[in-house]
C-alpha cells in the first residue's frame, strides 16, 4: 500500500473512517512523546499529556483548515499542552519568567572531568532534557522532528531570529561542555 | 573583516552567511587555533545532535488511545445528559399529573358504585372505563389545546437548548483550532 499523506489520512477520518487515525498516531507519537519528555523531563507525564494530545487534535480535526502543515498542527497542540502542564505543576516555565535572554548552566550538572570519550553521544543527547523547556523543545523539532525554522517558529509562535537565538544558544551550551571537558583536545 | 562571534560560527555552520563572510571566517579559522577548536566543538555538537533517536512509546499506545476514542464516540457530554434528563423528568412529571388527575377524578365520582360492585373484576372495569373516559374529556376539546401548548412549549425550549449546544461545540471545535 502506498505511502498516505497526512492530508489524505485525516480526509479519511473526517468521512467516518476512525480506525485511520491510528495511522496518524503512529507516524507522530515517537516524534512527539521525544518532544515532550525532554520538555516536562518525565516519562509519565510526557505519556500522559501526549495521549491527550491526540485526543484535541481528533475532537478538532473538522476544525483543522489545512492553512499550515498537519505536523504544524499538531506540533502546536503538543507544545502548547506541555507548556500547560508544566503551569499546572506549578513550575516556572520560560515563557512566564524570562525571554530568550536568560542564562543557564550546564557545566553544573555535570563534573566535565569525568566525561569520557565514548559517552559523549550519549551525554549530549542526556544533557537536552537538562536545558529549558523552550530550548529542548527547539532542538528536539529542529533534529529530530527535522521541521525548519519557519515551522518552529509557527508552533512556538515567536519569531523566526528568536528560535534561531534558542537553536545557536542551546548549541554552545552543549560546545562548552565537551571545550571544558578533558577530552576536548581528543575529541575536536 | 568581521569579527567572529559564536552567532557567526553557528551561521557558519548552518550555511547562512553571504560568500564573501564565509570567506572571511574560513581564513580567520585558518589562523586562529582557538577560533579552530570552538568550531570544530560545535561542529562535533551538530553532528552528535544530528544523531538524536526517537523515544520509543509502549506498544499499547495507540491500541488504548484509539479504545478511547471509540468510547468516548458513545458517551454523551455531561452538558447534554442534563438537558436530556432534565426534559424527561419534566415529561414524565406532567404524564404523572395526567394520571393522578385522571384517577382522582374517576375515584371521586365513583366511589360510591365501586364500594356497591360485588366482584373485584367488576370494579376494576369500572375504574378503566372511568379512567379511559376522564381520559377522552382531557384529550377533547379545550383539554387538548392545553395539553398541546404545554408541549409546543416543550418543544420551542428543548429547540432552543438544542441551539444553543451546536453553538457551543462549534465554538469549542474552533477553539481547539487555534490552539
Amino acid at each position: 500500500m502506498r505511502n498516505l499523506s497526512d492530508q489524505e489520512i485525516i480526509d479519511s477520518v473526517r468521512k467516518g473512517n476512525d480506525s485511520d487515525y491510528a495511522i496518524i498516531v503512529n507516524r507522530y507519537k515517537n516524534k512527539a512523546f521525544s518532544m515532550l519528555k525532554r520538555m516536562l523531563k518525565n516519562e509519565f507525564d510526557a505519556e500522559e499529556v501526549l495521549q491527550d494530545c491526540f485526543l484535541k487534535a481528533y475532537k478538532s480535526i473538522n476544525a483543522f483548515k489545512g492553512d499550515s502543515k498537519f505536523s504544524t498542527w499538531f506540533y502546536r497542540i503538543v507544545y502548547n499542552s506541555a507548556l500547560t502542564k508544566l503551569s499546572s505543576q506549578k513550575r516556572k516555565t520560560e515563557s512566564e519568567m524570562t525571554s530568550v535572554e536568560d542564562h543557564f548552566n550546564l557545566e553544573s550538572e555535570y563534573n566535565t572531568e569525568e566525561i569520557e570519550k565514548e559517552d559523549v553521544k550519549k551525554l549530549i543527547h542526556a544533557t537536552i532534557s537538562k536545558l529549558p523547556e523552550r530550548y529542548s523543545a527547539v532542538i528536539t523539532m529542529f533534529y529530530l522532528n527535522e521541521m525548519t525554522i519557519d515551522e518552529i517558529s509557527e508552533v512556538m509562535e515567536i519569531s523566526v531570529s528568536n528560535v534561531k537565538v534558542i537553536l545557536h544558544r542551546s548549541r554552545n551550551a552543549l560546545r562548552d561542555l565537551i571545550l571544558n571537558s578533558r577530552l576536548a583536545e581528543e575529541l575536536i | 573583516m568581521i569579527k567572529i562571534t559564536d552567532e557567526i560560527l553557528n551561521k557558519y555552520l548552518d550555511g547562512e552567511l553571504s560568500r564573501e563572510e564565509t570567506e572571511q571566517v574560513k581564513s580567520q579559522l585558518q589562523s586562529s587555533e582557538e577560533l579552530r577548536r570552538k568550531f570544530n566543538a560545535l561542529k562535533l555538537v551538530h553532528e552528535k545532535l544530528n544523531m538524536l533517536q526517537e523515544d520509543e512509546l509502549s506498544l499499547h499506545f495507540t491500541e488504548s488511545l484509539m479504545k478511547q476514542i471509540v468510547k468516548k464516540q458513545f458517551v454523551i457530554p455531561k452538558q447534554q445528559k442534563y438537558f436530556i434528563a432534565s426534559v424527561a423528568t419534566f415529561i414524565t412529571i406532567l404524564c404523572l399529573v395526567i394520571f393522578g388527575f385522571s384517577i382522582s377524578a374517576v375515584i371521586s365520582t365513583t366511589s360510591t358504585s365501586v364500594t356497591e360492585s360485588k366482584s373485584v373484576l367488576d370494579s376494576v372495569s369500572y375504574l378503566t372505563d372511568g379512567l379511559v373516559k376522564t381520559l377522552k374529556q382531557l384529550f377533547s376539546g379545550a383539554g387538548l389545546s392545553i395539553i398541546g401548548s404545554i408541549f409546543s412549549i416543550i418543544v420551542l425550549i428543548s429547540g432552543y437548548f438544542f441551539f444553543e449546544m451546536q453553538k457551543r461545540s462549534k465554538a469549542h471545535l474552533s477553539n481547539g483550532q487555534q490552539m
